[in-house]
């Protein structure tokens, strides 16, 4: 698998990030997490995730280590804050994924978790309801706080040293951290994903590979500024260098919605008439590709020709539309292995006081009909957690 | 925004007659378009382009009627959101399409009383009620959703009514349904007396009071137009996109407004026609089109869209000028 | 004068009744919330809404006139941008301060120009040249990254303390106070007043009402520079998308506030109390821990019913003083107008008018 060379791309200075560990492509464990916690979180994030997170209360390390860490958490109460910048089908499976662990830690080890979500509702003012979010919890004392915001990147890290200097870890998650500086980044740990290598990288390469190295493809990109779009676009254009059959024939803004990914899809359908690949940056946006190219009377990929249309996050609805081989492909980003990883993280962190990286990297993976159902049921299981928040 | 100095009622007609100078513009833009890109002026893209532009035409004839009376309604897109979500609930829940349809259109019908009756009865301005009501229909769609996006409603009928599916060739139900909504606006403003006391309530409140027009009345038909409006676009968008997300509509306010006032409606009341409006949409759908086929790269999009509108308005301007410019002269041609 | 001329007196100062859900939403939160009234909360809240502020109290003069300025926010951010591209090629803090409050002017002189002198509808104008900013921002940020210029003396701007108040804060203060005089006690101001409520008599009166259409523009777009500056000085980092959606922000506050959207009306505190009770709102509402989802409905309803008790007082204060005028066997003007009726003269100099609806 080729993604654990790029994340070693030789851009990366110095700091040694989690993900040269972790993202030994598919299949391998999340984190192998310094010390304590290993065992767990290999069972829990299986790659291809058949066994599901469900691990019985109780027997994470050996029924002796679990009741040493017990007494070591002492019913400890744990307040966590947690913004993601919108609430969508991507976050709410994070969310479930990480009440999943919650529980299961809190079988295991008493800790006694507090929940808020605190999610705006992409009206004008989302992102300084973010900012007024963190520093309200900054100012109630949460012990940590989860974020993931397209806020100004400057503003934010004042925002994060003003927490940790007032005693609230600071934790970001599925956050493009990796298009800035690492010594710039002001919180405990970032669990993530590395955009480039592991989302755009990948959609490009399985196109390629998909359409035999040769052919044409038009992109429908985020919003244009946005990290991500910035970030997935570096991977992604990597990867048609790689492949020089390979041609991009036009991008268009989608920004991130259906509606205009299938706006921006039937008029890029219009001004190229033979294109063989579309990739939507993510899933609603590549489902409204797909809807153009039906509307177009124009046939999606059916393993021998036609469009190859593929998109990045990994939703239930976007796996239900692989599954009845409509969409070709996704790249799922790990909603339910970041939601439980960061759960981790914090626990290790925060409660037992064990020193985390820096940046943490989830897996990512190739969804196509092949491996579909196993990424379903994995996203399924975690969608019933046994106790909510 | 006010006028300089008091308009003659013959300039004030002229002013209010649906924008020549937008269309002026649409006809440079296609025609430079067409040269320029052989893919432009073709039969699938002008299908393309209508079918892209009804909702914020359906918006924007809301938008009209609302701005004529004087009002402004910035709820349209959670309005639209909201209503969507409505009727693809009910059929999610097993109910027949047609009552998930009606039911659409229904609660944004609805919304908009709410809108009207807080702007009547409660006194409110109203900017303050309709950003209001924007921020609580928006809020309610995600309480509701818990950001999930509602999915499990498109019956095959729907793929017809949101012209995802095609059976009349290049004519989609959504055109259609467009059509049939600018003529029955049109209609009901120039030939009823409902469109006399609005024009009349937006170009002087005060005449209007003491010519007995029922303004609260005709304030709150005009908001539930524009949310009726806003739900048969919702209705259209829920079968386009074939999941009602809880960010359905966001942001189209600004569209709708900027569409409206293209096409010749004015913010202070008492002008617009429900053509104008046409025109107003199609302005903005062919300029984020013609920037799609043209590839312009997408840091300059943003430019290029406002340059086009600046564009818009400035030659509405000139045409009207001249138009006025030459009405001065017949009439001092006639004294003479 | 009687207990109820003398009440009748004190809320007919316009705005009041927001003023007073500022104070009520105050206590109610420091009675929430233990950690409402603390020092660290209050500049956090001040320092957060600043910008708002700033720009609503610029608004308010373009409202007056009966005008719209949606272009601030996207002026608000190339300002912050051009500001930080001259500190970054080593200018000097003046020249730096002075090119971001020129490019604050451009838009002014911009909207100004193509609004008073053409003529042309000022929503669609500005909403134009928001479009243009927004977008040159894009391209400007595309190219090159805008952060980190280690000037202590532009950090000081915002992040400095004046008597223990944070230096942002106090040039606000400056900012509104000067803005307020010169609305209230200046001729420009009048004639702004003058223009707003009619413009056809202020140009018979010798107003020239197309420029002083386009200084109000002007006006508007400087101070959306300053704010730009202010905000660069904040961040210390310029990205896409900033300013989106402060131009909103703004005109609500000062809408809130009392300032009329038909012209004619308003004060620039009052725009300032609109922008802080927002501003309040949504971190007394996230201190007690409510979910945002609900803020827009919480929000929503709060206005609602600031702006609708408003209305109530209004009406109230009306009736008064048109029975106060009968007394005096003045014949007295009926006017049983309905709330959407258009300015109506008042009985009395107290109070201007009716509320107008846009």
């Amino acid at each position: 698998m080729s993604a654990s060379e790029n994340i070693s791309e030789p851009k990366k200075s110095g700091v040694s990030r989690r993900s040269l560990l972790t993202s030994m492509g598919l299949g391998a464990g999340v984190i192998a997490t310094t010390g304590l916690l290993s065992a767990c979180t290999t069972v829990a994030s299986t790659g291809s995730g058949a066994t599901g997170g469900g691990v019985a209360a109780g027997s994470i390390g050996g029924s002796s280590y679990d009741a040493e860490i017990k007494k070591l958490v002492a019913g400890r109460e744990l307040q966590i804050g947690w913004t993601p910048p919108i609430l969508s089908e991507f976050f709410k499976q994070m969310e479930s994924a990480a009440f999943g662990r919650m529980a299961e830690l809190e079988a295991a080890y008493g800790v006694k978790w507090k929940w808020e979500r605190s999610s705006p509702t992409g009206n004008f003012d989302a992102v300084e309801q973010q900012i007024s979010t963190v520093r309200g919890w900054t100012t109630r004392k949460f012990d940590a706080v989860l974020v993931c915001t397209g806020a100004n990147f400057a503003t934010m890290q004042d925002v994060y040293q003003e927490a940790s200097a007032s005693g609230t870890a600071v934790f970001q998650f599925n956050q493009p951290v990796e298009i800035y500086a690492p010594e710039q980044i002001s919180t405990v740990s970032n669990i993530g994903y590395d955009n480039r290598w592991q989302s755009g990288y990948l959609a490009g390469k399985f196109i390629a590979d998909t359409l035999g190295g040769k052919g044409t493809v038009i992109q429908i990109m985020g919003p244009s500024g946005s990290d991500w779009t910035k970030a997935r676009l570096i991977g992604f254009a990597k990867a048609m260098e790689e492949n020089p059959g390979m041609k991009v024939l036009g991008t268009a803004d989608g920004g991130y919605v259906r509606e205009k990914g299938l706006n921006a899809a039937q008029d890029l359908l219009t001004r190229f008439r033979d294109v063989n690949a579309i990739y939507g940056e993510n899933e609603d946006m590549a489902l409204g590709a797909l809807q153009a190219v039906d509307a177009a009377g124009l046939k999606s990929w059916d393993g021998k020709e036609g469009i190859v249309i593929v998109g990045a996050d990994g939703l239930i609805s976007g796996m239900d539309s692989i599954a009845a081989g409509k969409l070709t492909a996704t790249i799922d980003v790990g909603s339910v292995d970041q939601g439980r990883t960061f759960i981790d993280t914090i626990f290790q962190n925060v409660v037992l006081g064990e020193s985390v990286g820096k940046f943490i990297n989830v897996p990512t993976r190739v969804v196509t009909k092949k491996n579909v159902a196993a990424a379903q049921a994995y996203i399924n299981n975690a969608l019933q957690p046994s106790k909510t928040y | 925004m006010k006028p300089t100095s008091a308009p003659s009622p013959r300039f004030t007609r002229l002013m209010a007659n649906p924008s020549s100078g937008a269309i002026f513009l649409l006809v440079i833009l296609i025609v430079v378009m067409s040269v320029a890109f052989p893919n432009f002026f073709t039969a699938i893209n002008a299908s393309n382009v209508s079918n892209q532009m009804v909702f914020v035409l359906l918006l924007a004839i809301g938008m009209t009627v609302v701005l004529i009376t004087g009002g402004i309604d910035l709820s349209v897109g959670s309005v639209m959101g909201l209503s969507a979500g409505v009727g693809a609930y009910l059929i999610t829940g097993g109910a027949p399409l047609i009552l998930g349809l009606v039911a659409t259109m229904a609660a944004g019908a609805f919304l908009g009383l709410v809108n009207g009756l807080m702007i009547t009865r409660l006194g409110l301005p109203d900017f303050i009620a309709t950003l209001a009501m924007l921020g609580v229909a928006r809020g309610a769609l995600f309480l509701w959703t818990g950001g999930i996006p509602i999915i499990g409603y498109m019956l095959p009928e729907y793929y017809v009514i949101s012209g995802l599916a095609q059976p009349f060739g290049f004519i989609t139900v959504p055109i259609l349904i467009a059509i049939v909504a600018v003529v029955i606006v049109a209609v009901v403003l120039k030939y009823t007396s409902y469109g006399r006391h609005a024009y009349g309530l937006g170009s002087n409140p005060h005449a209007a009071v003491l010519s007995g027009v029922p303004v609260a009345r005709v304030k709150v038909i005009a908001y539930m137009i524009s949310g009726l409006m806003a739900g048969v676009a919702g209705m259209i968008m829920a079968g386009r996109n074939t999941t009602v997300a809880p960010t359905m509509g966001l942001g189209y306010e600004v569209a709708a407004i900027a569409a409206a006032i293209i096409g010749g409606a004015a913010l202070g009341g008492g002008r617009g026609t429900a053509f104008g409006a046409v025109i107003g949409a199609l302005v903005l759908s062919l300029t984020a089109n013609a920037i799609n086929i043209a590839g312009v790269s997408s840091s300059w999009q943003q430019i290029v869209t406002g340059g086009v509108l600046l564009l818009a308005v400035l030659f509405d301007r000139m045409s009207s000028l001249i138009r006025a410019r030459s009405v001065r002269l017949t009439m001092r041609l006639a004294h003479a | 004068m009687s207990v109820r001329e003398r009440l009748t007196q004190v809320v007919a100062i316009d705005g009041l009744p927001v003023a007073a859900g500022l104070v009520l939403a105050t206590v109610f939160f420091t009675m929430t919330s233990p950690f409402f009234l603390t020092q660290e909360n209050i500049a956090n809240l001040l320092t957060q809404s600043i910008f708002i502020i700033i720009l609503a109290a610029g608004m308010t003069f373009v409202l007056i006139v009966g005008g719209f300025d949606l272009s601030v926010g996207a002026a608000t951010g190339l300002s912050a941008a051009t500001t930080m591209l001259v500190l970054m090629n080593d200018g000097p803090l003046p020249l730096a301060v002075l090119v971001g409050v020129g490019t604050g002017m451009i838009f002014g002189i911009i909207n100004g120009f193509v609004i008073a002198v053409m003529e042309i509808n000022a929503f669609i104008v500005t909403l134009a040249t928001l479009s243009i900013g927004a977008g040159a921002l894009q391209v400007l940020t595309n190219s090159t990254q805008l952060t980190g210029v280690a000037s202590p003396a532009f950090a000081w701007l915002t992040k400095g303390s004046i008597l223990g108040i944070p230096s942002g804060v106090v040039i606000t203060l400056i900012i509104v106070a000067v803005l307020e005089w010169v609305l209230l006690f200046t001729t420009f101001g009048r004639r702004v007043f003058a223009v707003g409520t009619n413009p056809r008599a202020a140009f018979l009166a010798g107003v020239s009402v197309r420029r002083l259409t386009f200084s109000v523009y002007l006006l508007s777009g400087t101070i959306a520079g300053l704010a730009g500056v202010l905000l660069a000085s904040h961040l210390n980092s310029v990205q896409p998308g900033l300013g989106q959606g402060y131009e909103l922000s703004a005109i609500a506050a000062a809408v809130l506030g009392g300032v009329s959207l038909a012209g004619g009306r308003g004060s620039v505190w009052r725009a300032v109390i609109g922008a802080l009770f927002l501003a309040t709102m949504a971190q007394g509402l996230q201190l007690i821990g409510v979910d945002p989802l609900w803020f827009s409905i919480v929000t929503g309803a709060s206005i609602v019913i600031a702006v609708a008790f408003d209305r109530a007082v209004q009406k109230w204060v009306i009736k008064q003083l048109a029975a106060a005028t009968r007394k005096r066997d003045v014949p007295a003007e009926t006017d049983d107008l309905s709330s959407v009726s258009p300015a109506v003269p008042s009985t009395s100099g107290t109070r201007s008018s009716v509320r107008n609806t846009i």
